[in-house]
């Protein structure tokens, strides 16, 4: 059924509503109350609300620039496409096999701050941390399994509320008498990297977003896409900068530092135990959007990649349910073992480096790839940047330093360096790279093999070359009685594969 | 550019495979949808009914309202329907065009993996 634009109307469609909770939902986990923290560490008090507004700027860049690329390839495996088309297919899929890892670490970061809440609410002993982690990635998985998948007006809501609850508790704790503001602009107070080290982990605090860029088949028109990649980064830059400042106000950086719960001191200190249960309840909330979407997206992503041959196969295999069950499976199972060695060695911080680091390098490949397809690819964009090309030309630029800088950044003491962060991205970026160069050729091999000995091609060949490619008229349709008519049964006109049911 | 008549030919095929594969029923038993398919080419369209997993209706022009809309060349189709093409592969590289949900998009996929594994 079309519209009156001619555009195909789906039955069930998003609109921007719906796109923007999916795009802030994705985005806005509990992981992202410790990345109010790191901001806080490279710009002290509230002068973080600064870095939080420039990398919110930034990331109105980054939208732009996820828009037009949206525009040019709207499907779910748009990142492949455009990636693929700018950058070649060995560094595209490199690429994405890394980037898929920061769906694992934001699993297993959610699933050990929920773990650590729950555990430091209830007073039980630290192991007992991890039996709660076990728990929550066994919901989770089971429920994958089945197929159960949150509905989108579920989702919708989950988002809605756990931002307006953070803004809530956020404007009472500002409120509260007490408190005193710390330092509201010392942007560069501690050194000038300190600065750029502060955007860049603010630029965490959207990580994600783009990710909205996967439902654009569902889009009702190509314009929600875009309204919902320069909506979300709004709603999270008011929650985030509100949260910061409720927390620069009341609760000592001493304190958060070494929480793993900031938001729960920040309930505690505004409202009590009320506060606290609170912020527990909204904490618990963000994993339904992140374990059903981050199990979803990357599931999704290993079954297509396994079906393409890029994977073994076994990762395409599915269950009664439809789902892949072995891609599911080993999600759970590395995002469990990686919450073990979060909880073995107090090391949540690195992971928020980590994905800060992530995802300012893709921010900086999709300026990249956006500046390479406006030379080469000539199809119409729904949506195209204006002065495109310096903007994306900056974008890379920044983005790569902004990359070097957190991925620099020692993630526990401000105004030192590490490479732990930037030692685990090219551990995972090598391992991605050495798969596609020499494991890749293997398993492509061996599935070129299987299609080799499976059955032979089963379309029958043309008998003669085609008169006539025009479909039958609606009359004559009609007058067949094969079309326009339910298939009856497997034994009817359909059981004789000879037979089309819309032959005239 | 493939006939009409070869399209038909292939969807009869699709049709008599799909529903004879008691896996692929009981997988998809929760899975009615409207599919509308439009071939780029010839701009000839179809639909296509599933209700519980089965395919019940395949008719020519579109009817209903769909959740899924899948386009591409007829060539592609004819492939697609008899099993000779991995959807998946042409859907990455673009060749495919769908709207639709995520879900669906995958269950379109999982019925040609479940009949031709090998694909």
């Amino acid at each position: 059924m079309s519209n009156a634009t001619g555009e195909i109307q789906l039955r069930r469609s998003v609109g921007t509503a719906t796109a923007t909770a999916t795009s802030a939902g994705l985005a806005f986990a509990a992981i992202d109350y410790l990345g109010v923290v790191s901001v806080m560490a490279y710009a002290p008090g509230s002068s973080g609300v600064l870095a939080i507004f420039f990398g919110g700027l930034l990331v109105l860049l980054v939208a732009a620039v996820f828009s037009e690329l949206n525009g040019l390839y709207p499907t779910a495996a748009g990142i492949r496409i455009y990636l693929g088309r700018a950058l070649g297919n060995r560094t595209a899929l490199t690429v994405t096999f890394t980037y898929m890892t920061t769906v694992v670490l934001v699993i297993a970061a959610d699933a050990f701050l929920i773990g650590a809440a729950l555990r430091h609410v209830l007073h039980e002993p630290a192991p007992l941390a991890y039996l709660w982690i076990v728990v929550l990635l066994g919901v989770a998985t089971a429920a994958n399994l089945r197929g159960v998948v949150l509905a989108g007006w579920v989702q919708t809501i989950v988002t809605y509320v756990v931002l307006v609850s953070t803004v809530v508790i956020s404007i009472i704790a500002i409120f509260h008498v007490g408190g005193a503001f710390n330092k509201p602009l010392n942007l560069f107070g501690t050194s000038s990297f300190s600065g750029i080290q502060a955007i860049a982990f603010a630029l965490f605090l959207f990580a994600a977003f783009e990710w909205v860029t996967t439902t654009a088949e569902e889009a009702r028109r190509p314009q929600v896409i875009t309204r919902a990649l320069f909506c979300a980064p709004i709603l999270i830059w008011i929650a985030s900068s509100l949260f910061l400042v409720a927390l620069a106000h009341l609760v000592p950086f001493s304190h958060l530092h070494h929480s793993a719960y900031p938001q729960l001191l920040l309930g505690q200190a505004a409202l009590g135990t009320l506060g606290e249960i609170w912020m527990l309840a909204i904490t618990v909330l963000t994993a339904l959007n992140t374990f059903n979407g981050g199990f979803l997206v990357a599931s999704r992503f290993i079954y297509a990649a396994a079906r393409e041959g890029n994977l073994p196969r076994g990762f395409a295999r599915l269950n009664l349910a439809a789902v892949p069950w072995m891609a599911v499976s080993t999600l759970a199972i590395v995002s469990a073992v990686l919450a073990a060695v979060i909880f073995a060695t107090g090391q949540w911080l690195l992971l928020v480096a980590v994905g800060a680091t992530l995802e300012a390098g893709i921010y900086a490949l999709a300026s990249l790839s956006m500046l390479i397809l406006r030379r080469v690819e000539t199809r119409d964009r729904p949506f195209r940047v204006l002065a495109g090309t310096p903007l994306a030309t900056a974008g890379f630029v920044i983005f790569t330093l902004l990359a070097l800088a957190t991925g620099l950044a020692d993630p526990k003491a401000s105004g030192h360096f590490s490479l732990a962060p930037i030692g685990v991205i090219a551990l995972l970026a090598g391992t991605s790279a050495l798969y596609v160069r020499f494991g890749l050729p293997r398993v492509r091999a061996a599935h070129a093999a299987r299609q080799a000995t499976s059955s032979p091609r089963r379309r029958p060949p043309r008998p003669a070359p085609v008169t006539s490619d025009k479909a039958p008229s609606d009359a004559a349709l009609s007058n067949s009685g094969l079309s326009n008519v339910p298939v009856e049964s497997e034994s009817s006109v359909l059981g004789d594969p000879t037979v089309s049911p819309m032959e005239p | 550019m493939a006939a009409w008549d070869e399209i038909g030919e292939a969807l009869a095929d699709y049709t008599v495979t799909c529903n004879s594969n008691e896996r692929l029923r009981k997988m998809q038993r929760d899975w009615s949808r409207v599919l509308h398919f439009i071939c780029s080419d010839t701009t000839d369209t179809f639909t296509m009914v599933v209700t519980s997993g089965e395919i019940v209706a395949t008719t020519a022009g579109h009817d209903g309202v769909p959740d899924l809309v899948v386009t591409t060349d007829s060539e592609t189709f004819c492939d697609m329907f008899w099993g000779d093409l991995n959807p998946v592969a042409k859907y990455l590289r673009g060749d495919i065009k769908v709207k639709g949900t995520q879900e669906d998009v995958m269950r379109l996929d999982a019925i040609s993996y479940v009949i031709w594994p090998d694909s």
